[in-house]
């Protein structure tokens, strides 16, 4: 295992490296010796961008962040790249960690080794490393993981004696025994429209979508472990086990109905679930996520960290602020000062402090965070995201919705989104080994 | 004119389709039982314009109803249905006060990018088309392509060239990087030349010229006035053009204050469910007919203008 990662490591050096420096170079170390006063600009769609901004603002006197709400999904990273294109990009931007690798490879944001890199080195696990640690660089400091859980109606498990699975055979026969004792309800969902679940359940299986070895990317979206998955929960759409849904309205509206009983989804659930669907109160509970074999194994849904794009006029201050949004005690109280955020800490450290702030009465006072932590302890290593994870995701979502009518498989769905990976990347110029 | 004359009786005429039908001809002289054939088309038009009917009013049937409702209720009764509690007052109350009322200054942007910017494209779209018609100056018809040509350019293409441009300009994340390319409107200078053609007779210019009006004043005070209704319909199509323009306030705008009401409700609803404030997604159920509701007032009080505009270009 350990020596795969560093064969892994070492390959990602030289590609990223490469086309780093065939994207326009890279000033490495510029950032570091910058002035730390002055205007910052942050964009951001993550809730509570708002009070960690002016909480930075009251505690730093030298630096005045101005934050601009941006909407979230794939418009924004349009907007994102072409601000930097026209030189006109902020100083601080949210980045999700799929989408990174996309950003980095084509010099879209400054390295940051010589800036947070130790930072990074020094606080945060592998799991969420693997992730902004891209060619031997740091690219991005992430704020936070979303190891993966399962959240389940504890009240409806109770009266029909279901127990809570825990391996993924378990799980399909979970499924079969809610929809026997309640024909309108069903123990999970297949989004629609959503491929983030999916990636992260074959990533939980071990399997890896993407890798680089010597100076080239090796595509494998359809590797055995997520083939694997896709059978397993294409099978179950296809047996109307699982709901085929779409993951915004529909999936909350099948949830407030109780026609959605159990689901498998990340850290930051609990909260969208106490918030969305507040008078469901007492009855949900949080499970480990089911694993193949029995034994813990995890992937993150979610999450995301924070870059600086290339052209940002302050990159000094802007450092000082990711630092203290990411790291600093002070910063993630203020992320989760709302009260309805369970987002977990990348930093480890930082878990007590957003433990704290979150109220357990939804969830029966049940300690949400020690699953999260051991959730996050679990995260399989040696997971990368690809350079073109819109095409890819665009690809997988194109076909989810007929998952479920047996006109596609899963499994299908995966090789088609190889195939137009592999294209996308070859357009591109991207250099590809064969798998 | 000639070509006018000839043709209306052509379409003023009975349907010619009923001659090649097997169908009996004699429909309109004596009102005996219709063919089949014809019923037939009836009712498959009929079913047509139901079917669009239903298209485009179930849509503001839901939003209507949803706005109405409690976020328990917006996901847990039917969306067809009314909820258990009507809350639409103080879904309005939550609208209005939210983020320190941004929704109202959304409104006035909104207001101020499609109203007043359509109304100033108008006017330029309609000075142009008329001096394209009217006018005799060099490189006329050379010019009049160009125009052309933008109007084959699909405003969403234009979107990032313009973005690029407004950042040498330093009109980024600005109101006048949103304003300014709403003025510019070919294909209303297109339309304003085929409505001053139709509706501004050669000879009453001439009156006007030999009265003494410059050629300012005739246009203002003596063509202008005749192309009112053209002047309309050109308004009405700029002015949902921009209100619908999207991909631009997208990369031009990243300052909440000056959003337009679309991409602030984007903004709400894009993350409300995905980042777990479902609040922000009831804001963009009702934000959005509150949103809708001045552009039907607008059409509504502007339908007869569009109307007779509509038509105006095609019997020329």
């Amino acid at each position: 295992m350990l020596r795969r990662t560093t064969a892994a490591l070492a390959g990602s050096v030289t590609a990223l490296a490469l086309l780093a420096t065939a994207c326009g170079g890279t000033d490495q170390g510029a950032s570091a010796t910058a002035e730390k006063t002055g205007k910052v600009t942050f964009w951001s769609f993550v809730k509570g961008s708002d009070q960690v901004a002016a909480a930075f603002n009251r505690s730093h006197p030298g630096i005045e962040v101005t934050f601009e709400t941006v909407p979230s999904g794939q418009e924004y990273y349009s907007k994102l790249t072409n601000a930097v294109k026209a030189g006109t990009a902020p100083d601080v931007a949210v980045v999700e960690y799929p989408q990174l690798p996309e950003f980095a490879a084509q010099g879209k944001i400054e390295d940051l080794s010589g800036s947070l890199g130790p930072l990074v080195k020094d606080r945060f696990p592998e799991a969420a490393r693997q992730l902004v640690d891209l060619g031997g660089k740091t690219w991005a400091v992430p704020r936070d993981a979303a190891p993966l859980t399962l959240m389940y109606r504890k009240d409806f498990f109770t009266q029909h004696k279901i127990d809570v699975p825990t391996t993924w055979d378990a799980y399909r026969n979970m499924t079969e025994r809610v929809k026997k004792a309640d024909p309108a309800a069903r123990g999970g969902v297949l989004y629609t429209d959503n491929p983030g679940l999916l990636s992260a359940l074959a990533w939980q299986a071990g399997g890896q979508w993407f890798s680089t070895e010597k100076d080239a990317w090796k595509v494998t979206v359809d590797d055995g472990p997520s083939k694997k998955v896709a059978e397993f929960w294409g099978e179950l759409a296809r047996k109307d086990l699982v709901r085929s849904l779409g993951s915004l309205d529909p999936f909350w509206t099948s949830v407030q109905k109780g026609q959605t009983v159990a689901y498998v989804c990340a850290s930051w659930c609990a909260g969208a679930q106490q918030a969305t669907v507040p008078d469901q109160k007492g009855k949900w509970a949080v499970a480990p996520v089911p694993t193949w074999d029995g034994k813990p194994a995890s992937a993150m849904y979610g999450g995301s960290s924070f870059v600086i794009p290339k052209g940002a006029d302050n990159s000094g201050a802007a450092a000082e602020f990711i630092k203290w949004i990411t790291t600093d005690p002070e910063g993630m109280k203020a992320w989760v000062s709302s009260g309805t955020s369970s987002l977990f800490p990348a930093d480890p450290q930082l878990v007590p402090v957003t433990k704290a702030a979150f109220p357990t009465d939804y969830f029966g006072g049940q300690d949400v965070y020690a699953v999260g932590a051991a959730s996050y302890d679990a995260i399989r290593q040696g997971w990368q995201w690809g350079p073109v994870m819109g095409t890819t995701n665009t690809a997988i979502v194109d076909q989810l919705p007929k998952v479920a009518d047996g006109s596609v498989t899963l499994s299908g769905v995966l090789s088609t989104a190889q195939q137009a990976t592999v294209a996308q990347m070859k357009q591109r110029g991207l250099q590809i080994s064969a798998p | 004119m000639t070509t006018f004359s000839t043709l209306s009786p052509a379409a003023s005429a009975p349907e010619a389709t009923p001659v090649t039908s097997p169908a009996p001809r004699p429909r309109q002289q004596r009102r005996v039982a219709k063919p089949p054939s014809v019923l037939l088309s009836k009712a498959g038009v009929t079913a047509l314009l139901a079917l669009a009917t239903l298209y485009t009013l179930l849509p503001l049937t839901w939003l209507l109803l949803s706005s109405t409702k409690s976020r328990e209720d917006l996901f847990g009764t039917n969306g067809f249905a009314l909820g258990e509690e009507i809350h639409l007052v103080d879904n309005l109350g939550h609208l209005f006060t939210a983020d320190g009322g941004v929704y109202l200054r959304w409104v006035m942007n909104t207001v101020l990018y499609a109203g007043v910017g359509a109304l100033l494209a108008a006017v330029f779209s309609v000075a142009a088309g008329y001096a394209f018609d009217k006018l005799a100056f060099p490189g006329k018809e050379r010019l009049f392509s160009l125009v052309l040509l933008g109007v084959m350019v699909p405003g969403t293409a234009m979107a990032i060239p313009l973005y690029l441009l407004a950042a040498k300009a330093g009109l980024v994340n600005t109101f006048w990087g949103v304003f300014v390319p709403g003025l510019v409107f070919p294909f209303g200078v297109y339309l304003a030349r085929v409505f001053s053609a139709s509706y501004v007779p050669d000879e009453v210019l001439e009156a006007a010229r030999m009265d003494g009006a410059g050629e300012f004043r005739a246009f203002c005070r003596v063509a202008f006035p005749m192309l009112a209704p053209g002047f309309v319909t050109i308004f009405l199509f700029q002015f949902t053009q921009i209100w619908n323009s999207f991909f631009l306030p997208l990369v031009m705008l990243s300052d909440q204050d000056l959003y337009p009401v679309n991409l602030g409700l984007y903004v709400w609803y894009s993350s409300a469910l995905s980042q777990g404030h479902p609040e922000d997604y009831l804001l963009a159920v009702v934000g959005s007919l509150v949103a809708v509701a001045p552009l039907i007032a607008v059409f509504l009080m502007l339908q007869r203008f569009w109307k007779s505009g509509m038509t105006a270009g095609a019997v020329k």
